[in-house]
């Protein structure tokens, strides 16, 4: 079954349509990404998800179900949204601890989640005392108390320090791939979730703009190589014999569109200069990202 | 429902509000029984002797002053989490929220019986010794404590879900608050002191709180005669808890949390 389906879904805010008629869903097993610059409606879409703002019109269901009809809703998804969600005086384990109570779950589980997500020697301390990375991985730590198998994380590499990241990509992979849990994370930066997700689903202005497996969206479109060069060797006029575009980008370097990264190392050989770097560019996504978050 | 009204209970008790809130009330009531200790036997118009029952009557519902403190810990109870937005996650643990609503007011419950427990031993506290050290006799019945103590608890309890509604309703802290207390200390003591207005004043909470103890000592600020009989203050409260509570439950249940 579908783990997570958005289907038609529309909400305004007074005269701001925040989401418009977006469709797309999250099947067990992958991470999907949900791009979009800020205030592109991602986060109306998620708390539409999950249950805490009621679309005009449209379903967005989780596991089939509305997430206000779930019986036990820790169960069944785990959620990340905003890092502020605490109450400062209160200590790490005394709020996860009286979400456990709340939803019937076996308080061990408290310290379990706490060790999961690194938090283990901070269970003790009051949450105002926190780091915003500490924060979110408290966070994290309260949507696996109930182990289920759908994740749902607004913006949560927000206020991670680069390892925390590191971290946080390996363990989405894990709960998606090794685990099989459907997962949707957000975020308006695309190098933080290109790592990390199978899926790609971007929303600007409240609309759908794109969405498809990463391989997909990377794939599709124009190619392009950005090609340096040591001093000394123009690789342009004989690129361009051979039938490339070629653009000449900042610092020196070049970017290639219309030739393989194959045939421009042949016509590198041929020339024999000295190539510092060849990166192929997945044009389609970045550009396709680019323009919308430059548009704004 | 136990386990939510739980989880309440464990919001408040993991944090530090609770007992600062029960000192602030036990400080208050002090200084008012200190003040009727002080004053005692200054009659005319003023308090009976301490040996008296009068007194005793007066001094044992010292504790009602107090109500106003768990409206306030009522109103906090549930717009912290509005100003903690930990309503996300209460949300999201429960997404029925009308049922989150009925825990707290549970939970209000308990809370509000229970301070009203504390402060009428603190009362006891006092009260006995300065009455025997007086000489004179201690009569529960004449000073008619079980009742008083029966309607501090209710007022109490009450209360502290007239606290939890309001809060609900208004989500922000601060406004909650001073709502609370422009309404208790400014509305309702003119209405209740100004005898002109009893009429009206009688039917407001702190009218029907009073009429719960209906003690009958001229204190100098006119007697309660005016007021409803007991069983119709309880009842008065019983309908303001309830239509606060249900206000409280249809404002929340529809508002987007965003």
């Amino acid at each position: 079954m579908t783990a997570i389906e958005i289907r038609n879904l529309s909400k305004s805010f007074g005269a701001v349509r925040a989401v418009d008629d977006v469709t797309f869903t999250v099947e067990a097993g992958s991470v999907t990404g949900y791009l979009g610059p800020n205030g592109a409606g991602k986060t109306t879409t998620l708390r539409s998800l999950l249950g805490l703002v009621t679309p005009d019109s449209g379903e967005a269901l989780v596991g089939g179900k509305r997430y206000t009809d779930l019986a036990t809703p820790l169960n069944e998804v785990g959620a990340v949204l905003e890092a502020t969600n605490f109450h400062p005086g209160r200590t790490a384990r005394n709020h996860l601890r009286l979400l456990c109570v709340a939803a019937g779950l076996p308080v061990a589980r408290v310290d379990e989640a706490l060790g999961q997500v690194g938090l283990a020697d901070a269970a003790g301390k009051r949450v105002g005392g926190f780091s915003l990375g500490m924060r979110q991985r408290l966070a994290l730590a309260s949507a696996l108390l109930g182990e289920p198998k759908v994740y749902i994380l607004d913006e949560p590499a927000n206020g991670l320090d680069p390892a925390g990241i590191q971290w946080l990509r390996g363990f989405l992979r894990h709960l998606a791939h090794d685990r099989g849990a459907a997962v949707l994370v957000s975020s308006h930066v695309l190098s933080e979730v290109e790592q990390t997700v199978d899926n790609v689903v971007i929303i600007a202005g409240g609309r759908l703009v794109r969405q498809g497996t990463l391989a997909d969206l990377t794939a599709g479109g124009e190619k392009t190589v950005r090609v340096r060069t040591a001093e000394g060797g123009d690789l342009a006029p004989a690129l361009e014999k051979a039938g490339a575009t070629v653009e000449r980008v900042d610092g020196g370097a070049l970017r290639v569109h219309g030739l393989e990264p194959e045939e421009i190392g042949r016509i590198v050989l041929d020339q024999r200069v000295v190539l510092t770097e060849m990166t192929p560019e997945r044009s389609d996504l970045q550009k396709v990202f680019l323009e919308l978050t430059e548009a704004r | 429902m136990i386990g939510l009204v739980r989880a309440e209970l464990l919001k408040l008790s993991t944090t530090r509000l609770w007992w600062v809130m029960l000192l602030s009330t036990v400080f208050f009531i002090g200084l008012s029984l200190a003040f009727f200790v002080g004053f005692a036997g200054n009659e005319p118009g003023g308090l009976p002797p301490i040996d008296t029952p009068q007194w005793a009557q007066v001094a044992w519902s010292a504790g009602s002053s107090g109500r106003i403190f768990v409206m306030i810990l009522g109103v906090v109870m549930m717009t912290s989490e509005y100003r903690y937005q930990t309503i996300t996650g209460t949300f999201l643990t429960t997404p029925r929220r009308g049922r989150v609503i009925t825990a707290k007011l549970g939970a209000g419950l308990v809370v509000g019986a229970l301070f009203a427990l504390a402060v009428l031993a603190f009362t006891a506290l006092v009260v006995i010794p300065a009455v025997l050290i007086a000489g004179g006799e201690l009569s529960l019945t004449e000073s008619r404590v079980p009742q008083i103590a029966l309607g501090t608890v209710a007022s109490f309890a009450l209360y502290t879900i007239l606290g939890i509604a309001l809060g609900a309703l208004v989500r922000n802290q601060i406004a909650g608050i001073v709502g609370a207390v422009a309404w208790a200390y400014i509305i309702e003591s003119v209405f209740l002191a100004i005898p002109a207005l009893q009429v009206v004043g009688k039917w407001f909470p702190g009218g029907a709180a009073q009429a719960l103890m209906s003690i009958d000592v001229d204190t100098g600020m006119g007697t309660g005669g005016d007021m409803l009989p007991a069983w119709g203050g309880a009842a008065v409260l019983v309908g303001y808890a309830v239509v606060f509570a249900v206000v409280a439950n249809v404002t929340t249940v529809r508002r987007d949390i965003t």
